[in-house]
């Protein structure tokens, strides 16, 4: 079967399907060489991982009165 | 979502179907933070945040009886919060209008450069927020309920599927455009000017 590289728009693509998957199969090995070279799709790379970091980032916590409505609402106050 | 202790939560359960009202009381406190932080994340409102995870929790007392655990319970909190989510999102119809059938749109290789700010380099702040509210705002429910299951709180393709009801094939192909999209938001305020 013939192989051809990836092209920029294939590993940009492949980033998205596969990010934090399994990279050891022959098409992941090439993707990586292209990222080894290439600044563009690098780049890519690196602001998609940021994009899920950074809705990682955000959390809130469960207040006190967040806590005591929801057991309320429940009816189970009074096994605190 | 992670229990602190399975063979604990696998006698709570127990002890709940059998109506012991304190055990339920303790599996609630065991997933009240992740039920919460998980709507949150989906309806970007405290308020919407905190009635789906009210209605999640009446669900499970009120189901309790019929949990077999064949799956996680987490699996069964988390179906929950999505589907209410996702029912709450179609009664106030507010899907985003972009269109979401073309694989290849949201990859553009001329719009590429390097962000200015990276997550390690960044200070929480309400701008911040903002910026991630108006970006996961525009993405439909379905695609962000994705996205956040799989790279948010980690789980597998497969225990994503089972939770949306999607093909694993379904799976990534939302979960690539979601990313794909999201990205692109965020590059139009954090990517450097190209000269």
């Amino acid at each position: 079967m013939k192989e051809t590289k990836p092209t920029c728009k294939d590993v940009m693509s492949h980033i998205c399907d596969n990010l934090g998957e399994d990279l050891n199969s022959p098409k992941c090995v090439a993707i990586k060489e292209h990222l080894d070279h290439c600044d563009n799709c690098k780049s890519y790379f690196h602001s998609v991982e940021s994009t899920i970091k950074f809705y990682k980032m955000y959390n809130v916590e469960v207040d006190d009165k967040t806590h005591d409505n929801l057991l309320d609402f429940l009816g189970l106050k009074d096994q605190e | 979502m992670q229990s602190s202790n399975n063979i604990d939560e696998q006698e709570l359960i127990s002890k709940a179907q059998k109506g012991d009202r304190k055990a339920l009381a303790d599996l609630v406190k065991i997933y009240e933070q992740t039920v919460y932080n998980f709507a949150f994340k989906i309806c970007r409102n405290k308020d919407r945040a905190e009635h789906s995870m009210q209605e999640t929790f009446l669900s499970m007392v009120k189901n309790i009886g019929q949990f077999h655990g064949k799956s996680k319970l987490s699996t069964w909190l988390y179906t929950v919060v999505s589907n209410h989510c996702l029912m709450l999102a179609r009664s106030q119809k507010k899907f985003g209008h972009t269109s979401f059938d073309d694989d290849e749109a949201f990859i553009d290789e001329k719009d590429i450069a390097d962000w200015k700010v990276t997550p390690g380099n960044f200070t929480e702040n309400n701008e911040l927020k903002e910026i991630l509210d108006e970006a996961i705002k525009k993405l439909p429910q379905d695609y962000r309920i994705v996205f956040l299951l799989r790279d948010i709180e980690g789980l597998s393709t497969e225990e994503t599927g089972k939770i949306t009801d999607l093909s694993i094939p379904a799976v990534k192909s939302r979960l690539h455009r979601a990313r794909a999209f999201l990205r692109n938001e965020l590059n139009k305020t954090f990517a450097y000017e190209r000269n």
